[in-house]
């Protein structure tokens, strides 16, 4: 029972950070989300231990842990549009499927070459500036 | 009255639909039953069948979609446990975010020219690895149209989740900092929850790349119309 009345506090918490992403975002009339401002007031705050981490601990692992769940009343949407099953809705469809693969295989594959570079780098520098390592 | 326990009844509905389908998932993960598939087509099924539309169904549906916000925020959490990998790579997801929004938006772009699809309708694409708020905006923005942008970035995010196994492998992209960027910067809040399956660390990036997309999307939108002189 305490448990859940700690995730509920917690989750409080979450909505009023999301409540000032909102606000700063209408007030400066910005394109990017309040909620995304939010989380990274919230990030900042827990940076800086302005708001301690178990203050939002357990609030933000449950949240995390049913995600999914959040997108489907989102989802259901595709059924307002019968018109993707026409034959122009399925070449749209085609473009989006493609194109999802491509960018997804080119961001994940040039990121991980980058990312094994600077570790090399890294990894030379370490040996040279320590003893000399055969590898 | 009535209308309360009406939309409480969708509330707990969809809650239903989500366990069950999740449970299934845990025991069988394929890609088929993936909850956000498997609930969508559910749900989707039921209401017609029921004859209760999308807006009626939404008056409770929008409950449980308000709680994106705070857990949007909540992210904040895993990125923090894993603030030193973070500030060590920082340069390396800021232009892995960057290359996954260039290609998401030019792949469609070109496509959609190639398959001769309307330009107003490409425009809308155009937001399509973007998370659904900022996707909304940015569409906007372009003169496209909200509503099929939303559409687009549900597929986006569903197929993706869906594909990333077979690109994963075929590829061997094997890293969490590879496949965080893959999935958040392709298929946005839905990849960051299937990043969530890899590991943590994975989650972090996935997340940090959806928000640095976010931000880069509503910058070089208006200049991929420019260049595709849609």
């Amino acid at each position: 029972m305490m448990k859940v009345l700690l995730v509920i506090l917690q989750v409080s918490i979450l909505y009023i950070f999301s409540f000032i992403g909102i606000s700063i975002q209408h007030f400066f009339s910005l394109t990017i989300p309040g909620n995304i401002i939010g989380m990274l007031l919230l990030f900042v705050c827990l940076c800086f231990n302005i708001v301690p981490v178990k203050m939002i601990e357990s609030g933000a692992q449950f949240l995390l842990s049913i995600l999914m769940l959040f997108f489907i009343p989102a989802t259901v949407g595709v059924m307002d549009y019968p018109e993707l099953l026409s034959v122009h809705g399925l070449l749209l469809i085609i473009a989006i499927l493609v194109s999802t693969m491509i960018t997804m295989a080119v961001s994940g594959k040039t990121t991980q070459y980058f990312a094994k570079k600077t570790q090399q780098r890294e990894a030379d520098q370490a040996c040279e500036t320590s003893s000399s390592q055969s590898l | 009255m009535r209308d309360i326990f009406f939309s409480i009844s969708m509330i707990l509905l969809t809650l239903v639909i989500y366990f069950v389908v999740s449970s299934l998932y845990k025991r069988y993960p394929l890609p088929i039953l993936l909850p956000i598939l498997s609930g969508t087509v559910l749900m989707i099924i039921i209401l017609v069948s029921l004859g209760i539309s999308y807006d009626k169904y939404m008056e409770g549906g929008q409950f449980i979609t308000s709680l994106l916000g705070p857990t949007v925020v909540a992210l904040a959490y895993p990125l923090y446990k894993q603030r030193d990998f973070l500030k060590k790579y920082l340069f390396t997801i800021i232009g892995g975010a960057f290359i996954a929004t260039l290609t998401a938006m030019l792949s469609v772009g070109l496509l959609g020219k190639a398959l001769r699809i309307d330009s107003a309708l490409i425009i809308s694409m155009l937001p399509k690895s973007l998370t659904t708020p900022v996707a909304i905006e940015v569409a906007k923005v372009l003169e496209g149209n909200a509503s099929m942008a939303v559409v687009g970035v549900t597929i986006t995010g569903i197929f993706g989740v869906i594909i990333s196994p077979y690109i994963f492998k075929y590829l061997r992209i094997y890293t969490s900092i590879g496949r965080g960027i893959a999935l958040g910067g392709t298929s946005h809040a839905m990849g960051t929850a299937k990043a969530a399956e890899y590991d943590e660390l994975a989650f972090s990036i996935s997340s940090i790349t959806m928000s640095i997309c976010a931000i880069i999307g509503s910058i070089i939108g208006p200049l991929i119309v420019w260049i595709l002189q849609m």
